[in-house]
């Protein structure tokens, strides 16, 4: 029996390894063989750094493979992890080998767990060497970016003997390049015509045609974009920005594309040879770069409509400034397919320096040219040159380009001409498009444009909408200069898309800033969600209350409450399940919660009282919408009740939010809470000696003629009081709505009144004290009183004085 | 309300901002995890009960026992006994 017990575990144990072995046993030689064949990639790619490290190029694709190659590697490393918590799992059953002393276990036992340690072994040697190769896969990406920085400074600093370029050998390079260049492309064009005839039509009609598709459709969708309007006298700002940039925007994404497709084809057709390919390529460039800078220079300058220009540059020099740019785009585009050309024939180095000395040259000295231009106008309409500091740094942006080609820093000079014109233009069309879509967003301005008239014309939009519509496309226009833009400025400083490529990854798998790991576009995923989540809620609450509860005949109050709750459970729904899209870990929240909670017992202890009333009285409604109620010294009817506070509406109409805990622990009157029934006083008093049998006839006779007086509870008179003036009555009288009170308490006064002068019976009024006039006072104003006061005794005095004399002349005169 | 709603939300993800594999070391002791992450070996030293978050973009852990695993960076490694699990 115990024999059976421990053999029997025993059996089932080895049956169910053995199947794992069959399979697992696979893994790890699977894997080995992947480690193997990457190593040997990475010995490869490390070979070709060492070798290569002048490629730029060659080493952002070194660098790319680098990062698959890790990724590979630790893909490799998970893959082993089901069979070692298998391992693990079942070393850990088989449990620790027998000390010494204690009986021997079954020699099957003994062999398994030695296998299976093996095997663990043999997998943590495996990892160890992905370990290893993983660290040197990030040692080579470092020292590929040092190899980088370094290429670019020591092109930067490279000084080159113009010695060399001047000596004898170099005219007849240059015939030699000239001749090379004109045997390869005419050996190519026979080659084209004898065997690629028809595919170079083809492939040129379909360019053709995908160009004119571009050109007149482009032109006929995009005409109100870049039309400029030559009657127009004064064309607003916006206008001419938005022309300025779309204009230059559009035809030369229409250049690009017909440049690419005609490239693009040619390579379909096999009609390109690898030189040629990269000539032609060459070419498109410098044809690419003349167009977008003169049709740049064009928009910004506009000589031949002064109207639609940007800057307040006269005709006649904007025309020489659009010419000097254009000539300046085009050498320096010469200058680079110079540079493919040599490339390709592999010219000596003598060639390169000579014409990238004169491509350098001649920038530089268009430079000055552009700075010597006088493009503004004063009040006399003489020409006015730059402003000194940009006349200046056209100067000496000029002298560097040329003082240092002088100098031999070659490379350096065409570095700088190609920045000055290349990111030139592309900074340049970025801020007008900055420009304009800053204009855009202003107030008002987007319901002029095109497209804002048409919006109103067809949807009688209005001004809100308009405000955020601009808004919008503010917005979008900047992610769009960003996007197309900001690559470009990239790529002219040397970093290739490979490196873009990189960033995007990053990007989108999350960095780490110090310990905090960081993933924007998971972050951005769970906004969007959260954002679709809230719509839906907002549609659905929409659709539950007008359509089924509107229908259901549902009470105001309840479908008030059922629309809060909804809205806010769903808001809570949509931001759970955009935090957990955007990668956040809900366990996490709990301990945020945790710790909030301290807070929320101390500090928004009100808070959380208030949000809690604020669902206590969605439950037990003791008020809803529209109801009149008292509450304190607010008296008014309920608006709105959130979750936090409710909105009341006094009589005078000011809006008081009362929050919800001072509804829920003090007491509330509700004037309309099961009816709008309500009761009515008016208090009369009639003269002491009248007939009161008659008064209170008359009275109930008013109360009951009144048509919103309730017949029943009918309405009552009392004789309320012996009063110390008068006899003193009061009519009580039940409303159907107590809203109407007011207008039924001054029907019933006046016809009090009405009645009381048709019986003859006083109603008396206390005789009051009449004040006597006040007798005339010192007048309130002192000092100009006195001052008054002070003229009258001066008067006198005078007169008094004036009179003297004449008194005093009959006596004699002392002196 | 929805105000208060936003920052709540603000504060949340800053909060939770960090994620990648996590450790905790449920021994009594000190445990040492080394971590071969972008080209570098670290020793990530865990105090008793200490919960660790390493490795967003994948990494090669060492355990304490001598093991080695490769991570993704999703996983969090639980050790106790002074062996550590995957979970």
């Amino acid at each position: 029996m115990l024999f059976v017990a421990a053999g029997w575990p025993d059996a089932a144990l080895a049956q169910a390894v053995t199947p794992a072995n069959g399979t697992t046993g696979g893994v790890v030689a699977e894997q080995r063989q992947t480690i193997e064949r990457l190593a040997a990639q990475l010995d490869t790619i490390e070979k070709e750094i060492e070798a290569g490290g002048e490629d730029e190029e060659g080493l952002v694709e070194n660098r790319a493979e680098l990062e698959t190659i890790g990724k590979s590697l630790l893909g490799s490393g998970v893959a082993f992890r089901p069979r070692l918590t298998e391992i693990n799992s079942r070393i850990e059953q088989l449990g620790p080998p027998p000390a010494e002393g204690q009986p021997a276990e079954p020699e099957l036992v003994a062999k398994e767990r030695q296998a299976l340690t093996t095997e663990k072994a043999e997998i943590n040697v495996l990892l160890g060497n992905a370990e290893d190769l993983s660290v040197r896969v990030h040692g080579l990406i470092n020292t590929i970016s040092t190899l980088r920085r370094e290429l670019f400074t020591t092109m930067l600093t490279k000084r080159y003997r113009l010695g060399d370029a001047f000596s004898g050998e170099v005219g007849g390079a240059v015939q030699h390049e000239f001749g090379a260049l004109y045997k390869s492309i005419s050996s190519w064009l026979r080659f084209v015509v004898q065997f690629k005839y028809n595919a170079v039509l083809t492939a040129t009609f379909l360019a053709l045609l995908a160009a004119a598709a571009l050109q007149f459709g482009g032109k006929r969708l995009f005409r109100r974009l870049f039309y400029r309007d030559a009657e127009d006298e004064d064309p607003s700002y916006l206008s001419r920005l938005s022309v300025a940039f779309w204009s230059t925007l559009l035809p030369s994404i229409a250049v690009s594309v017909f440049l690419n497709a005609t490239i693009g084809l040619y390579n379909y057709f096999n009609v390109l040879r690898g030189d040629i390919g990269v000539l032609l390529n060459g070419v498109g460039v410098v044809i690419f770069i003349a167009f977008f800078v003169n049709r740049l220079s064009h928009a910004v300058f506009s000589p031949d409509m002064p109207a639609w220009r940007l800057l307040p540059i006269e005709p006649r020099p904007g025309r020489l400034l659009v010419w000097l740019m254009t000539i300046m785009a085009l050498v320096v585009g010469f200058d680079y397919l110079m540079g493919v050309i040599s490339e390709t024939l592999s010219s000596p180095l003598s060639v390169t320096i000579l014409k990238s000395l004169v491509a350098a040259i001649t920038v530089g000295l268009l430079l000055v040219l552009i700075g010597t231009v006088r493009p503004f106008a004063d009040e006399e309409g003489a020409p006015r040159p730059w402003p000194p500091t940009l006349r200046f740094l056209f100067y000496f942006l000029g002298a560097v380009t040329i003082i240092s080609a002088l100098l031999g820093y070659v490379s350096f000079a065409q570095f700088v001409s190609r920045q000055i014109v290349i990111t030139g233009a592309i900074l340049a069309t970025a801020y007008i498009g900055f420009l304009s879509s800053r204009a855009i967003a202003e107030e008002g301005s987007f319901a002029n444009t095109a497209v804002g008239r048409r919006l109103q014309e067809r949807y009688g939009t209005d001004e809100t909408m308009f405000d955020q519509l601009g808004l919008a496309a503010s917005v979008l226009i900047n992610i769009l200069i960003v996007a197309v833009l900001l690559p470009l400025v990239l790529f002219q400083w040397g970093f290739q898309p490979g490196d873009i490529a990189t960033w995007l990854d990053k990007l989108a798998t999350g960095f780490k800033i110090g310990s905090f790991s960081f993933s924007p576009f998971a972050i951005v995923t769970g906004l969007i969600v959260f954002a679709i989540g809230y719509f839906l809620t907002r549609w659905f609450q929409g659709w539950l209350d007008g359509s089924v509860m509107a229908r259901g005949k549902v009470d105001t109050g309840v479908r008030n409450s059922i629309r809060t709750v909804v809205g806010y459970a769903g808001l809570a729904i949509a931001a759970l399940i955009g935090i957990s899209a955007a990668g956040i870990d809900l366990s996490n929240f709990a301990l945020i919660a945790g710790g909030l909670s301290l807070g929320i017992g101390f500090g928004l202890q009100n808070v959380v009282s208030n949000f809690v009333s604020g669902l206590i009285l969605l439950a037990e409604r003791p008020f809803k919408a529209g109801d009149w109620i008292v509450a304190g010294a607010v008296s008014g009817t309920v608006k709105k009740i959130s979750v936090r506070a409710t909105e009341i509406e006094t009589f005078q109409r000011q809006t008081v939010i009362l929050p919800n805990s001072e509804l829920i622990n003090s007491a509330v009157g509700n004037w309309t809470h099961r009816n709008k029934l309500g009761r009515i006083e008016v208090k009369v008093g009639v003269a002491y000696g009248s007939d009161v049998r008659r008064v209170h006839e008359i009275l109930l006779e008013i109360a009951r003629n009144h048509p919103l007086v309730l017949k029943n509870p009918e309405p009552f008179v009392l004789f309320a009081n012996f009063g110390p003036a008068a006899l003193e009555f009061e009519i009580r009288a039940f409303l159907a709505d107590i809203n109407n009170g007011s207008g039924v308490q001054n029907d019933i006064r006046f016809a009090i009144i009405d009645a009381f002068e048709g019986a003859g019976i006083p109603i008396p009024s206390t005789p009051r004290f009449i004040e006597p006039p006040p007798e005339p006072k010192w007048p309130a104003d002192d000092e100009k009183a006195e001052a008054q006061h002070y003229e009258a005794e001066q008067a006198k005095a005078r007169q008094a004085a004036e009179a003297r004399p004449r008194r005093r002349s009959k006596r004699p005169d002392p002196e | 309300m929805m105000r208060f709603l936003l920052a709540a939300g603000a504060l949340v993800l800053a909060g939770n901002t960090a994620f990648g594999a996590s450790a905790i070391n449920k021994d009594t002791e000190p445990r040492t995890l080394i971590v071969t992450e972008g080209g570098s070996k670290t020793e990530l030293a865990l105090a008793a009960g200490e919960t660790v978050e390493f490795c967003a973009n994948g990494c090669f852990v060492t355990m304490p026992n001598g093991d080695r695993e490769a991570l993704t960076g999703s996983e969090t490694i639980e050790i106790s006994g002074g062996v550590a699990r995957i979970k």
